[in-house]
């Protein structure tokens, strides 16, 4: 295994909270020293960090990389490819593909795949019900034995109660957190927006808050006396966001993420672009108070780690009417300086707060800590973004490398850009 | 995208008409964010249309205005007023009318609209009026070709390249909007209460009865009606005439024995029953009949709180009027002998319909015509 040496970079601790000057040296796939001015071993790779930010490895807890199905959306190569292309060292895969990823052998498949094929790390979320259906529990504990290092139906919501309450005590038994796609669904049943003064002029299908508020309520009072990590998934209400911080006053071991398009884009979008699908997720773009709240919340440390919700889709299912089209976007290429804008330059957070929601944090929740991801320390695995925090470009399509293109932020001028990003010690990409 | 989408920059003076007011806009899409001197635009020009075919010389009076042009009739979704109105109207303008009745055979074949429309338009006709059960689907159909236009012009030479403009005259998406029918209601509105001069509804309240929520007619009602003076109130039962329908400019109200006596004109929806979700069902795929819809608890109910019939029209005022746009569910929202009496307008509407689809089709395409020379 070749020797790397990061040279002249600042080093972030996202565990300590600080970032110093430092040298970052790899050997054998392992970090082998961090300090001032390290010598320069023979044969080694020096990479001039100059102005940068050297941090653990970006996590980003939920992704959907369609394989298997839908492998012309998607595949374990091309999306680990974006993943590394935006600075991302490990990505969690969400279970809803085609079939969905709810048995110990399905969690095999994913991860014989990406060790084959996967430009970084891939770790599988196990589906919370057989095929998804919300109506008996999967094999949770053979996925956890597998590798599974969550649980989610994600996509839709695990909607029945008492399913529900059995997810939670048998999530809980493997420790792993039980991730929750928060959807009320006999209320969004045609929801295809925000519920609001715009879909009400669009005549869009409307989807109400309360639909996400029920489901975080419910599950926190269920898992009361249960005590499963419990996890929001792309959390879009900001009343949600207090929800989750009056749980995590009472003690309850509840987590929340948020995404990009959550804190950058409003529902008006729909409106101002004529009906363009690529501002249709789910949950929907709301209200500028709502990304207030997602901010505060950020701030606050109530929502705690930060994903993309990457959902690749082909440009056929996105070129139909709205209430046809496919929902979500891509966000492993432009998460890291969309986050950038959204919370650093508006002075939410500083560059070492949001290292931390991307590395550590997720690390936790998804149980990475343990093998040593999500911080950089003598001895542990080489998993290494070098960030230029000051670096200016505009997303094209050309920096897209994934197989699917669907994101609203093409033209978008940005700042701040991984512009190196080792795993396990392999460099895998670098801009300079 | 705008309410109309402007012509391509650059166009110079597009389609002046009479009343000097300048045409700028190539598409007619919906009425929301429409001005009130472009909705005047439009009725004072059906007005002089109205004039001629109700002329002596009526049907001699043909017109040349869009003689070698070619209007497409797309309807993926059924209709009979809407596209034989278009189609008469278009031939009276003495254009040419491609009616594709059967595009919902390209559909089935797995065709999407902005290919159907892309092919149509390649063809090089100068309009294509087009249905859908899409809320936005016209405004897809107009990005799609207007992306065309700005990337492929020079690599797709002689496809749609900067001369051959089409405009896109939307006949209903799915609950979104129906301008047309907007439009004719309006002008309906106008000739009976005399203000055929200046289009000013000042002072005239409008009550939209039934099926709002699914009613693109509606939406189109309660942008023109309001934008040119007239108040506008929405009647109907909480789930066909939800309280946020407020933010649209109207009132609401779920009292149609307290609104009746009080106002000028009634506009009485169908029930869209195929239009609504369905009980226990995870989508609106399947057209459900009455008893399984989850917005009204039944027709019984709904007819006796909600429909038009003889005892209650009686309490109107003395000259308020009745309007539908069609069909009618005789015996649900509206009774026969209302439907039949002095106060219904809805022959006049079907009309006023081909003068009003004249009007726009003169001016978006003759706004076409310039644009691309």
């Amino acid at each position: 295994m070749s020797k790397v040496l990061i040279v002249g970079g600042k080093v972030v601790d996202p565990v300590a909270g600080t970032q110093h000057a430092a040298d970052v040296a790899i050997d054998g796939g392992k970090v082998a020293a961090i300090g001032k001015r390290l010598a320069r071993p023979a044969a080694a790779r020096v990479i001039d960090a100059e102005g940068c930010l050297v941090t653990p490895g970006l996590i980003d807890p939920h992704v959907h990389l369609r394989e298997p199905g839908n492998e012309r959306a998607e595949t374990i190569a091309s999306g680990t490819a974006a993943a590394v292309e935006g600075g991302f060292t490990s990505v969690c895969c969400m279970p809803n593909t085609s079939p969905a990823l709810d048995n110990d052998s399905m969690i095999q498949f994913v991860l014989t795949r990406a060790e084959k094929s996967g430009a970084c790390r891939v770790f599988p979320v196990g589906a919370v019900s057989k095929g998804r259906r919300g109506e008996e529990l999967a094999e949770i504990g053979l996925m956890a034995r597998a590798g599974a290092v969550g649980f989610s139906d994600d996509g839709d919501c695990v909607a029945s109660a008492g399913l529900m309450a059995r997810a939670l005590a048998a999530v809980k038994a493997t420790g792993a957190a039980l991730m929750q796609h928060c959807q009320e669904p006999t209320m969004t049943r045609s929801a295809v927006m925000h519920a609001g003064e715009v879909s009400t002029r669009l005549e869009l299908g409307g989807w109400p808050r309360a639909a996400e508020e029920l489901i975080i309520e419910r599950d926190a009072r269920l898992n009361r006396s249960i005590g499963c990590r419990y996890h929001v998934q792309h959390i879009s209400s900001g009343e949600s966001v207090e929800i989750v911080r009056r749980a995590r006053a009472q003690g309850q071991p509840i987590t929340a993420e948020a995404t990009p398009h959550h804190l950058l884009l409003t529902h008006e979008t729909i409106e101002t672009s004529g009906y363009d699908t690529h501002y249709k997720m789910n949950p929907p773009l709301r209200e500028k108070s709502d990304i207030a709240a997602i901010k505060k919340g950020i701030a606050d440390g109530t929502i705690g780690v930060l994903g993309t919700d990457h959902a690749p889709h082909t440009a056929e299912s996105k070129e139909v009417p709205f209430d046809s089209a496919t929902f979500g976007i891509i966000g492993l290429e432009t998460a890291l300086a969309l986050y950038a804008r959204a919370l650093v330059h508006d002075g939410v957070i500083d560059w070492p707060r949001l290292v931390a929601l991307m590395t550590i944090e997720p690390a936790r929740l998804c149980g990475l800590d343990a093998m040593g991801l999500g911080m950089l320390e003598v001895g542990g695995p080489a998993d290494v973004t070098v960030i230029d925090p000051k670096a200016e470009w505009t997303i094209k399509p050309a920096n897209l490398v994934g197989h699917s293109k669907n994101t609203p932020f093409i033209g978008w001028k940005v700042k701040g850009r991984a512009v190196a990003t080792i795993v396990a010690g392999k460099v895998r990409m670098i801009r300079r | 995208m705008g309410t109309l989408t402007r012509a391509r920059r650059g166009s110079g003076k597009a389609g002046r008409g009479d009343d000097g007011a300048p045409w700028s806009h190539r598409h007619l899409l919906q009425l929301r964010g429409m001005s009130r001197a472009e909705l005047r635009r439009i009725l004072s020009k059906a007005r002089r249309y109205e004039a001629q075919l109700s002329g002596a010389r009526g049907l001699d009076a043909v017109n040349s205005e869009l003689r070698g042009r070619v209007v497409a009739n797309l309807f993926f979704e059924d209709s009979t007023r809407t596209r034989s109105s278009f189609s008469v109207a278009a031939r009276r303008l003495g254009a040419e009318v491609i009616d594709l009745t059967s595009v919902g055979s390209s559909v089935s074949k797995g065709e999407t609209v902005s290919d159907t429309a892309l092919n149509i338009a390649a063809m090089g006709v100068d309009a294509m009026v087009i249905r859908h059960r899409s809320s936005g689907a016209c405004h897809l159909v107009v990005r799609t070709l207007e992306g065309r236009r700005r990337d492929g012009g020079a690599e797709v030479a002689g496809d749609l390249s900067a001369s051959r403009a089409c405009s896109i005259v939307n006949a209903g998406d799915g609950r979104h909007e129906h301008p047309t029918q907007g439009l004719l209601d309006i002008y309906t509105l106008a000739h009976r209460f005399g203000r055929l001069e200046d289009f000013d509804l000042r002072g005239l309240t409008v009550a939209i009865i039934g099926d709002v929520a699914s009613s693109r007619v509606a939406r189109s009602d309660i942008a023109g009606m309001s934008a040119l003076g007239a108040r506008v109130v929405c009647v109907g039962p909480p789930g066909l005439v939800p309280e946020g329908l407020r933010s649209l400019g109207c009132d609401v109200s779920h009292d149609l024995d307290a609104v009746i006596g009080r106002v000028d004109a009634l506009n009485v929806l169908r029930i869209q029953f195929e239009r609504h979700e369905v009980k226990g069902s995870s989508g609106g795929e399947n057209r459900p009949a009455a008893s399984s819809s989850t917005a009204i608890a039944s027709i019984r109910e709904y007819s006796e709180l909600y429909g038009i019939n003889a005892r209650r029209a009686a309490r109107m005022r003395r000259n308020a009027i009745v309007m539908h746009p069609g069909p009618i569910n005789r015996g649900v929202e509206l009774t026969a002998d209302v439907a039949d009496s002095q106060r219904s307008m809805v022959l006049a509407q079907v009309s006023h319909g081909v003068a009003v689809r004249m009007a726009v089709l003169s001016l978006c395409v003759g706004a076409t015509g310039r644009a691309g020379a």
